[in-house]
C-alpha cells in the first residue's frame, strides 16, 4: 500500500514536474540567443492563461483556442523583446533584467485591471478521470500536460535540428558575430528565440490552468519553481529541464504529502541552494566562464 | 568589385584606421600586409561590417554598403571569413557549409538539395571536409577547421571573399596546404582580399599588394613593385 501510494505521488508529481520544465525551457531559448531571460516570463504565462479563457468565453471550440493562445504569448514575447530587451541588448548592458520585472508588473496589472483579482476556473474537454496505467492513477488531465509538453519541446528541438532557420537559431547561440557573416541577422534570431519563448509559455500557462485555476498570481509559484529548475539543470539542455522538472515535481509532491503541505515549495528551493553552492553551470550545463 | 575611400573606424575614443584607400578588382588577389596592430583586422571588419566605420565609403560591386548590418553586407555578396575561423562548433561541418550559404537557400526544407551542388564543389576542393561531415565543427584540427572556414565563404558564392590570417596558428605544412588552395581560389577567379602575416608567402600569390602602417596604406603597388621597394623589403621581407 505504502509503496503504491509514494509510486502515485511521484508519478504525479513528476508529471506536473513538467510544466517547470515547460517554462524553463523558455528561458533556454532567449539564453541561447541572447543570453538574456525574461525575468517576467511567468506573468507571460498568466496573460497568455487568461486570454485564452476569454477566447473560451467567446465561444471559441477548446481545439481553435490552442493555437489562439501560442500565437499571443508569441506575440507578447515579441512584446518583451522588443520593449525591454533589445534596448539594454543594443547597449551591451545587463538593464534588461530590470526592464523584463517592469515588463512583467505591467502585464500584471493590466490583468488585474482586464480579468479581476480572483482565480477562475478554466474548462476543458479532457476529463479528470483517472486511468489505470502501470500501477498507478493518472487523470487524463495529467497525461494532456505531459503530451503537450513533450510534442512542444520535441516540435521546437526538431525545427532546430532539421530547417536552416532552425540550425541558423544554433549557429546565432554558438558565435553571433560568425553568424551575421553568412547573412543571418542576429536581431531577428533573437525576435524568433522571444516569439518560441512566448508561445512556450502561453502553452504552459494552456496546460496548467485547468489543474490550478487562473488568476493573477497563479504563477509566482510556478515561476520560481522553473528557475529552481532552469538553474539547476543549466541553460543549455532540453533534455536536462525534463529530467530535473519530472524529479523536482515527484520530490514536491512526496514533500508535501509525508511533511505537510507547508513544505512543498522546500525542495525547489533547497535544489537551486545546492546548484547554486556546487554546480553554477547546472547538472548538464557546459562550464561557462562568464565575463563581468 | 569592391572600392574602399578613405576609410576611418576604431573602437571607442580610439581610432585604428585613419584613412585607408583600397581597391579590389574582379577577379584579382589583392593581398593586405602590414605589422601586427597596423589596421589589417579592422579594416577587414570596417568593411563586412562587424565594426561601423565612422567617415568615408566602401562600395560593393557598386553599391555603398558602409553603415549597414554585417547580416545585410553579406547578403548583398560579401563573404568574410574571419581571424581565429570562427567556425560554429557545437554544428557539424555540413551545416557550417549549409549555413553559408544562408543568403540563397529556403529557410525551412528543400534547401540540402538546392545546396547539393555547391556543398560538391567545396568537398571536392577539401576531400577532408566530405569525410568528417557529419563530425561536429569543435573537433576538428586547426587546419580542418581553416578549409572549413574558407568552405563555408565559398558557400555563399561571394562577389568578393575577404580572408582575414588563414595561416594563423597553423603548422608550417598546414600553411602550405592553406596557400595552395588561396591559388587554387584564385585560378577560380574568385575575387579576394587577403590579410596575411605571411608577407611573402601572400605576395607570392598576390596579384596586386597594400602595406598598412598605423592605420592607413603606405605602399601599394604589384608584388614586383614592392619586392623592389627597399623600405618594404627591411620591414616585411627580409
Amino acid at each position: 500500500m505504502n509503496a503504491s501510494i509514494i509510486g502515485q505521488m511521484a508519478v504525479s508529481g513528476a508529471l506536473m514536474g513538467l510544466v517547470y520544465a515547460l517554462i524553463a525551457y523558455g528561458f533556454q531559448l532567449t539564453f541561447a540567443t541572447s543570453k538574456s531571460i525574461n525575468f517576467g516570463q511567468g506573468e507571460l504565462v498568466m496573460v497568455s492563461a487568461f486570454f485564452s479563457l476569454t477566447l473560451l468565453n467567446l465561444g471559441v471550440p477548446y481545439w481553435a483556442m490552442i493555437p489562439g493562445g501560442l500565437l499571443f504569448g508569441a506575440l507578447m514575447g515579441l512584446v518583451v523583446e522588443r520593449a525591454g530587451v533589445r534596448l539594454a541588448l543594443e547597449q551591451k548592458s545587463e538593464g534588461w533584467i530590470l526592464l523584463t520585472i517592469i515588463i512583467g508588473l505591467f502585464f500584471f496589472s493590466a490583468a488585474e485591471n482586464l480579468w479581476g483579482r480572483d482565480d477562475r476556473p478554466f474548462p476543458t474537454p479532457i476529463s479528470a478521470d483517472p486511468i489505470h496505467v502501470l500501477g498507478v492513477d493518472v487523470t487524463r488531465l495529467e497525461l494532456a500536460v505531459a503530451i503537450g509538453v513533450l510534442a512542444i519541446m520535441g516540435a521546437i528541438e526538431l525545427f532546430k535540428r532539421r530547417t536552416l532557420l532552425g540550425k541558423a537559431f544554433e549557429a546565432v547561440s554558438a558565435d553571433r558575430d560568425a553568424a551575421e557573416l553568412m547573412g543571418i541577422s542576429a536581431t531577428r534570431t533573437v525576435m524568433l528565440s522571444y516569439g518560441l519563448s512566448g508561445a512556450v509559455a502561453a502553452l504552459a500557462g494552456i496546460l496548467v490552468s485547468p489543474i490550478t485555476t487562473v488568476g493573477p498570481t497563479m504563477a509566482s509559484a510556478l515561476i520560481l519553481k522553473a528557475f529552481s529548475v532552469a538553474v539547476v539543470a543549466g541553460l543549455d539542455s532540453g533534455f536536462g529541464v525534463v529530467l530535473i522538472g519530472m524529479f523536482l515535481g515527484a520530490l514536491e509532491s512526496l514533500a508535501s504529502f509525508y511533511l505537510g503541505s507547508g513544505w512543498r515549495e522546500a525542495p525547489g528551493l533547497i535544489l537551486l541552494i545546492l546548484a547554486l553552492a556546487v554546480r553554477p553551470t547546472g547538472v548538464f550545463g557546459k562550464a561557462v566562464i562568464r565575463k563581468v | 568589385m569592391l572600392q574602399v575611400e578613405n576609410l576611418h573606424a576604431g573602437y571607442g575614443a580610439s581610432e585604428v584606421l585613419t584613412g585607408t584607400t583600397l581597391t579590389v578588382k574582379q577577379g584579382t588577389l589583392v593581398a593586405l600586409i602590414g605589422a601586427n596592430g597596423a589596421g589589417k583586422t579592422t579594416t577587414m571588419r570596417a568593411i563586412s561590417g562587424g565594426l561601423k566605420p565612422s567617415r568615408g565609403t566602401v562600395k560593393l560591386d557598386g553599391q555603398e554598403v558602409q553603415g549597414l548590418d554585417a547580416s545585410r553586407i553579406a547578403r548583398l555578396g560579401l563573404a568574410h571569413s574571419p581571424e581565429g575561423r570562427k567556425v560554429f562548433g557545437p554544428l557539424s561541418v555540413e551545416d557550417n557549409l549549409l549555413l553559408g550559404a544562408y543568403s540563397h537557400l529556403p529557410r525551412f526544407f528543400g534547401f540540402q538539395g538546392k545546396a547539393q551542388a555547391d556543398l560538391d564543389r567545396v568537398y571536392e576542393l577539401f576531400p577532408k571536409l566530405r569525410e568528417r561531415a557529419r563530425q561536429a565543427a569543435g573537433t576538428l584540427s586547426g587546419g580542418e577547421q581553416q578549409m572549413l572556414a574558407i568552405g563555408r565563404a565559398l558557400m555563399a558564392r561571394p562577389k568578393v571573399m575577404l580572408l582575414d590570417e588563414p595561416s594563423m596558428g597553423l603548422a608550417p605544412v598546414i600553411v602550405q596546404e592553406v596557400f595552395r588552395t588561396i591559388r587554387r581560389l584564385k585560378e577560380e577567379g574568385i575575387t579576394l582580399l587577403l590579410v596575411e602575416q605571411f608577407a611573402k608567402s601572400a605576395l607570392e600569390v598576390a596579384d596586386y599588394a597594400y602595406v598598412m602602417e598605423r592605420g592607413r596604406i603606405a605602399v601599394e603597388g604589384t608584388p614586383a613593385e614592392l619586392a623592389r621597394n627597399e623600405r618594404v623589403i627591411a620591414a616585411y621581407l627580409g
